[in-house]
């Protein structure tokens, strides 16, 4: 099967090539690794040279831009004001996201990027405007919120059951999230773990049971570049399961690939413009 | 919708086709891939090459994988079919698909669709007895 296993690094050569990014990669792979390995077949014959094939697969990927939908936003902010003392931390944000959709919300220090955030999971209340969300929702707070005596799966069964979800399938659930984020629950309380660990496991219990709306709020802090990158390839797949994605960064390495993008910075500006 | 689905998929490639007869079954095969996959896929949830072996026993012959996939993608990127990675007890996962309701309802409309043209076409090459 040598030969198999050279069409195939050839074709993840050809993929990266083509742009195909980590996730669908991953996924084109292992269906045409089960495929070779069952059918017996020779790679040539059956899906023709690596780079034709990586070129169909990308050519596929990018149709699937398609028109903008039309299906009605999981998450709808409409004028939301919220002031702090006589401050005014925002004046009228508003913000739609659709199943399938990630909005990135940007701002310097205290432009009210967590507020809004906080405002949206229904843990404070706009002075004014409103927020309507259809379907679950997942929020990972950017400090976590762990009991640092119990362990990861013992989290995973508290929020879990939160979300109904019995014992066994949290953990099963807990632990295939985790492994997305390249990362191995063990049996230490989770006050022993590492800042990035601790993180991870704040990314995990937000998306615990699929909700429809995810809320991230900085959730990568502490992560090394690699975790980083990993997060992002999840978000991507939220995108892929037709979620609603919002995330609070500050970074912009990943601003060109989102749907929209919130400046709190220059709100009236930029306040859900579209980004592609 | 079915009809983009296909657009683009290049059938057949990397294998040879031998003669005209062949290549105008391809032909014929590229417009009702996806509705043959969808409708395999509708009797039961299967994985690719699992779809590959029950279409080449319904006698469509051979699918390359290169021109399957794609098929299967793009079903599912239309919302219908969904996909799931099952263990399997012997190698490697397996990505298993199943029709959604969507992908049922138009498997529906479809059908009659091509009842109705197979017939045309029936009636258009018959031998003569009528006139």
């Amino acid at each position: 099967m040598t030969g198999a296993e050279d069409w195939l690094a050839g074709l993840v050569r050809a993929l990266h090539r083509e742009n195909v990014d980590g996730w669908h990669c991953d996924q084109v792979l292992a269906e045409v690794r089960q495929h070779l390995g069952e059918s017996g077949e020779d790679p040539f014959a059956a899906f023709g040279a690596p780079e034709q094939y990586a070129r169909v697969v990308a050519g596929e990927l990018a149709g699937d831009g398609g028109p903008p939908s039309v299906s009605p936003p999981l998450l709808a902010v409409e004028g939301v004001a919220k002031s702090f003392r006589r401050h005014r931390v925002l004046d009228g944000v508003d913000l739609r996201v659709a199943a399938g959709e990630v909005a990135a919300v940007v701002g310097p220090n205290g432009a009210g990027k967590s507020t809004l955030l906080r405002i949206c999971a229904g843990l404070e209340s706009p002075d004014a405007g409103r927020v309507t969300v259809h379907g679950g929702l997942g929020y990972c707070p950017q400090q976590p919120a762990l009991v640092d005596l119990l362990r990861a799966d013992e989290h995973f069964d508290l929020v879990g059951a939160g979300r109904g979800m019995g014992r066994a399938e949290a953990r099963r659930a807990g632990a295939e999230l985790a492994a997305r984020l390249d990362w191995v629950p063990d049996r230490r309380p989770v006050g022993e773990l590492s800042g990035g660990t601790r993180q991870k496991l704040n990314v995990v219990l937000a998306a615990l049971g699929d909700p429809a709306v995810l809320l991230l709020d900085e959730p990568y802090q502490g992560f090394d570049g690699e975790s980083f990158l990993d997060f992002w390839e999840q978000v991507w797949h939220w995108r892929d399961e037709g979620r609603a994605v919002v995330v609070v960064t500050h970074r912009p390495e990943q601003l060109k690939r989102v749907d929209a993008v919130l400046d709190l910075g220059r709100q009236r500006v930029g306040a859900g413009e579209r980004s592609r | 919708m079915p009809r983009h689905l296909l657009d683009g998929a290049e059938l057949y490639s990397g294998a040879t086709i031998p003669g005209m007869a062949d290549d105008r079954r391809a032909q014929w095969l590229r417009g009702v891939l996806d509705l043959c996959v969808l409708a395999e896929l509708e009797r039961g949830e299967s994985y690719g090459y699992g779809v590959a072996r029950a279409l080449e026993e319904l006698g469509l012959g051979p699918v390359p994988g290169g021109t399957l996939y794609p098929v299967l993608g793009r079903l599912e990127r239309a919302e219908l079919i969904r996909s799931r990675w099952v263990d399997s007890a012997a190698g490697p996962p397996r990505k298993y698909y199943a029709v959604t309701a969507e992908g049922t309802a138009l498997l529906a409309r479809e059908r009659a669709e091509w009842a109705a043209f197979a017939d045309r076409v029936g009636t258009a090459l018959a031998v003569g007895a009528g006139r």
